[in-house]
């Protein structure tokens, strides 16, 4: 009798128990997640490892491998700049119009990125309004890696502005205040208290845009041309090689990719946290 | 002198959040800032370090004038409520991060980190992250960060505002301690009354934008100007009662103010400050110690440990009158008293006990402005006086009693308080009849027109300029507007003339600051007094004009044949007038 009466009540929670939420979650993450990138791994994995290296080798995949990187990286890292000016922008003044401005950010997420691409490409053209102003520079976008590039940065830009922008908005304005009466040029104020503080959430969207600009398909394929060697992406070569039938070369590219995309995942991480170690609360 | 602030205003889309403060800070002196939140207090410590924008006025620092540099360079130090410190440096980095900035050299920055976080009780956190930190020692962080660069003056703004109670009051003495010892000039903002108490060596109460009052903790506490802040430093009764030259009257009690300063004039109206310690409870009249005033039922009693307070309905008839609106439907008057520990044991209560109300200590408010006399000729009339913009604010913000006169008590004699009636083309009649049967203040306000937005002063002729300046005082500290002072000057005025007038404009601004703490803005005008009112009547914002006439018994017909374009009913331009005493 006495037991029962002591026994401690259990303590309740908004949603049921842990079992049934974590099975729906891993059921869930499985049926989306892992069950079709293992798909990918398991085709690809009876190749012997000397037909991958072949594979993976030929210049025109190193090539599409080397601008599908490169051109991530610097867009991201344009993204980076511009979309920190642009949350700044929208979060710290007040002007007409501001809304409209907010809202035009998310365009890039909702075109579907076919649009995007034949929009770029012909504004891009030789002939279109932008190209016809930067031929006589002797610039070229269209079906260089300038284009691709272009492209890239167009749909990465929400990322780095939609992940900055809480952040910038929670920051306590009394830091820059504390700075400033400290003796801090507005500049200063900037580069050692603002940033820093937006650092983490600006390596977070920017990380987030690279990842997506490595698997962007559709805003490239228009302006990049497609020229192998030049202005190919890796994902129009697995295109590519699907089209001509050759799926297990179509598969270890793919897998290659993944494997590199999982690398930066990590990498992005480990840096989060360690910033967060040092200066983020612990509780 | 360490910090002198001269007429400072800030506005907010139009209307004042600090409205022309002028304060002076010794060195070394703890300055703490008192107000309820939204009367401006942060805004001007704000203003004070270089973080916001000023519109009016004048800041120095050690002598420097500092108004036009930006925060970076006015060597100030502050400290904000939560903290602000930099969460991505250690405690050191924090601290030394105002050194770093004028590229001190690094033994020094070491030398000074040291010898700061020693005086705050932190010696050897320096490589701790704040996230590491109790709340409390944060803020003690930021107060070392704050004095790294040896600033002219430590700001503080409701530092002690995030932590709980007990480590409030542990960094509280750390503050007043670390200030003591290196005689910093410092400036606290808060709204915690019993902060201020603990800390200031002197203490100004804002409201509404205003620096109401400035003075010592104890002289607010004992001698409040306003309603105000006789309730927003502490419990306090507030009664009408009376000035003659026996002294102060309350209900059956007669006795010397404490204060010769109590500037009302004898045989008027008064409101009386009573603190409920002041207050002796006895089961009899004879048992009381001193004057007693009156007699009441105990209505509750409430336990604070080493204090009891006592409620105590007063008898009808007892005589008293509060002095503050009382709420529809309330019919008995309550009256708070504190009782000590002692005194419990003596006298032992219980809810329903008769008992004898003792005063042991009464101060009476210099304000004119005891209650508003409704003159109307109408109860609809008296209910468009009550709604109208500026008596609501004036009421409001006094928590002023409106007392309707009403026809049949022709007789009533009129000099408390003041007169309020509706501005219309029979106002200079009503007037000259509120003149005659004493009143010496009357306002007239347009009916229908928005909140005045200016308040301009012509101190005019036959009022004495100390009755004048606290009747101005009293309206300046309950109106969010900007006050004026206006000279008129004839165009062709000789040169002694022109320095006469201006020298009669800066003795009433140096009286106003002198025995009310206020300050107010002057102006010139070029004209005669009818040209001066018909160029504010022509005006488009309403304004309150205030004006000091002779009170002689052709008022009416004077009235109405110099001030015609006053009385024309319809405008905007509200009108508060003084008159000299009635021989």
């Amino acid at each position: 009798m006495s037991a029962t009466l002591l026994r401690r009540p259990s303590r309740r929670q908004v949603l049921p128990g842990f079992g049934l939420t974590m099975g729906y979650t891993v059921l869930w993450l499985s049926l989306i997640v892992i069950i079709p990138l293992s798909a990918a791994f398991l085709s690809a994995a009876h190749l012997p490892p000397a037909r991958w290296l072949q594979i993976l080798l030929t210049p025109r995949v190193l090539a599409a491998f080397r601008l599908s990187i490169g051109a991530s990286l610097i867009a991201a890292g344009i993204n980076a700049c511009f979309g920190l000016l642009i949350a700044w922008v929208l979060t710290r003044y007040e002007f007409p119009g501001r809304k409209l401005l907010d809202a035009l950010v998310d365009l890039p997420f909702a075109l579907p990125t076919a649009v995007a691409g034949i929009a770029l490409a012909t504004l891009y053209a030789p002939g279109g309004w932008l190209g016809r102003l930067l031929a006589p520079l002797g610039i070229q976008v269209a079906f260089t890696p300038l284009g691709v590039t272009a492209a890239l940065a167009f749909v990465g830009l929400p990322f780095v502005v939609r992940t900055l922008q809480p952040v910038l908005g929670d920051l306590d304005r009394d830091l820059e205040r504390a700075a400033e009466t400290l003796g801090a040029r507005p500049w200063l104020v900037f580069r050692r208290v603002i940033f820093p503080a937006l650092l983490p959430a600006l390596i977070t969207g920017s990380a987030l845009a690279f990842s997506r600009a490595l698997g962007e398909y559709g805003s490239v394929i228009f302006i990049a041309g497609n020229i192998p060697l030049v202005s190919e992406i890796v994902p129009l070569v697995i295109m590519t090689k699907l089209e001509q039938f050759q799926y297990s070369e179509a598969t270890v590219i793919a897998v290659a990719m993944l494997l590199l995309s999982f690398a930066m995942m990590f990498v992005v991480n480990g840096a989060q946290l360690a910033l967060q170690r040092r200066y983020q609360p612990r509780r | 002198m360490s910090i002198r602030i001269e007429q400072l205003s800030k506005l907010y889309q139009g209307v004042p959040v600090v409205n022309d403060v002028t304060i002076e800070i010794q060195t070394g002196e703890f300055f703490v800032l008192l107000g309820p939140s939204g009367s401006g207090k942060s805004t001007l410590l704000r203003s004070l370090a270089g973080l916001t924008t000023i519109d009016h006025g004048r800041i120095s620092l050690h002598g420097r004038d500092v108004t036009e540099l930006p925060a970076r360079r006015r060597g100030v130090g502050m400290v904000f409520q939560h903290y602000a410190l930099f969460r991505h440096m250690t405690v050191a980095e924090n601290i030394e991060f105002a050194l770093r900035v004028r590229r001190v050299s690094v033994a020094q920055r070491r030398r000074r980190r040291e010898e700061l976080l020693q005086l705050v009780a932190l010696e050897g956190y320096d490589a701790r992250y704040p996230s590491q930190l109790s709340g409390g020692q944060q803020q003690r962080v930021a107060v070392a960060r704050a004095l790294a660069h040896e600033p002219a003056v430590l700001l503080l703004d409701e530092p002690f505002g995030a932590l709980d109670a007990k480590i409030r009051v542990e960094l509280r003495d750390t503050v007043r301690a670390v200030q003591r010892r290196i005689g910093m000039t410092t400036v606290l903002v808060t709204h915690d009354q019993e902060e201020a108490f603990a800390l200031a060596d002197r203490l100004g109460v804002m409201q509404m934008g205003r620096l109401l009052e400035t003075g010592t903790p104890e002289q607010l506490y004992r001698y409040p100007a306003t309603r105000f802040v006789a309730r927003f430093l502490g419990a306090a009764n507030l009664f009408l009662g009376d000035v003659s030259g026996q002294g102060l009257r309350l209900g059956a009690a007669t006795m010397a103010p404490e204060r010769a300063a109590a500037p009302s004039p004898t045989g008027s109206e008064a409101v009386l400050v009573v603190r409920p310690e002041d207050i002796e409870i006895a089961t009899s009249s004879e048992d009381l110690g001193a004057h007693e005033f009156a007699a009441g039922t105990v209505s509750a009693l409430t336990f604070a440990g080493h204090q009891q307070h006592v409620s105590v309905q007063l008898d009808e008839l007892s005589g008293i009158e509060p002095a503050t609106a009382r709420d529809a439907g309330e019919q008995s008057i309550t009256v708070d008293a504190l009782r000590s520990a002692a005194d419990q044991m003596a006298i032992p209560l219980q809810p329903g006990a008769k008992v004898a109300l003792g005063v042991r200590r009464v101060h009476a408010l210099p304000t004119p402005i005891s209650s508003f006399n409704l003159m109307a000729r109408s109860d609809s009339e008296a209910a468009q006086l009550e709604q109208s913009p500026l008596l609501a604010q004036l009421v409001s913000s006094m928590q002023a009693r409106v007392i309707r006169r009403s026809e049949p008590e022709r007789d009533e004699r009129l000099e408390a308080g003041i007169c309020v009636l509706p501005l219309d083309e029979h106002s200079p009649a009503v007037i000259a009849a509120a003149v005659a049967r004493g009143a010496r203040r009357v306002l007239c306000i347009a009916l229908g027109a928005a909140a005045p937005q200016r308040m301009l002063v012509q101190a005019g002729e036959g009022v004495a300029r100390a009755d004048l300046l606290a009747l101005v005082s009293s309206v300046m500290r309950h109106l969010p507007i900007e006050a004026t002072a206006v000279t008129l000057q004839h165009p062709l005025a000789s040169r002694s003339e022109v320095v006469e007038t201006q020298t009669a404009l800066l003795d009433t601004r140096a009286e106003l600051r002198s025995s009310h703490g206020l300050d107010l803005r002057s102006d010139r005008f070029l004209g005669d007094l009818p040209a001066w009112l018909n160029s504010i009547v022509a005006q488009p914002e309403p304004a309150l004009l205030v004006l000091g006439l002779d009170g002689t018994s052709t008022l009416a017909p004077r009235l109405t044949a110099e001030f015609p374009m006053l009385f024309r009913g319809g405008g905007h331009t509200n009108l508060l007038l003084a008159f000299g005493r009635t021989p």
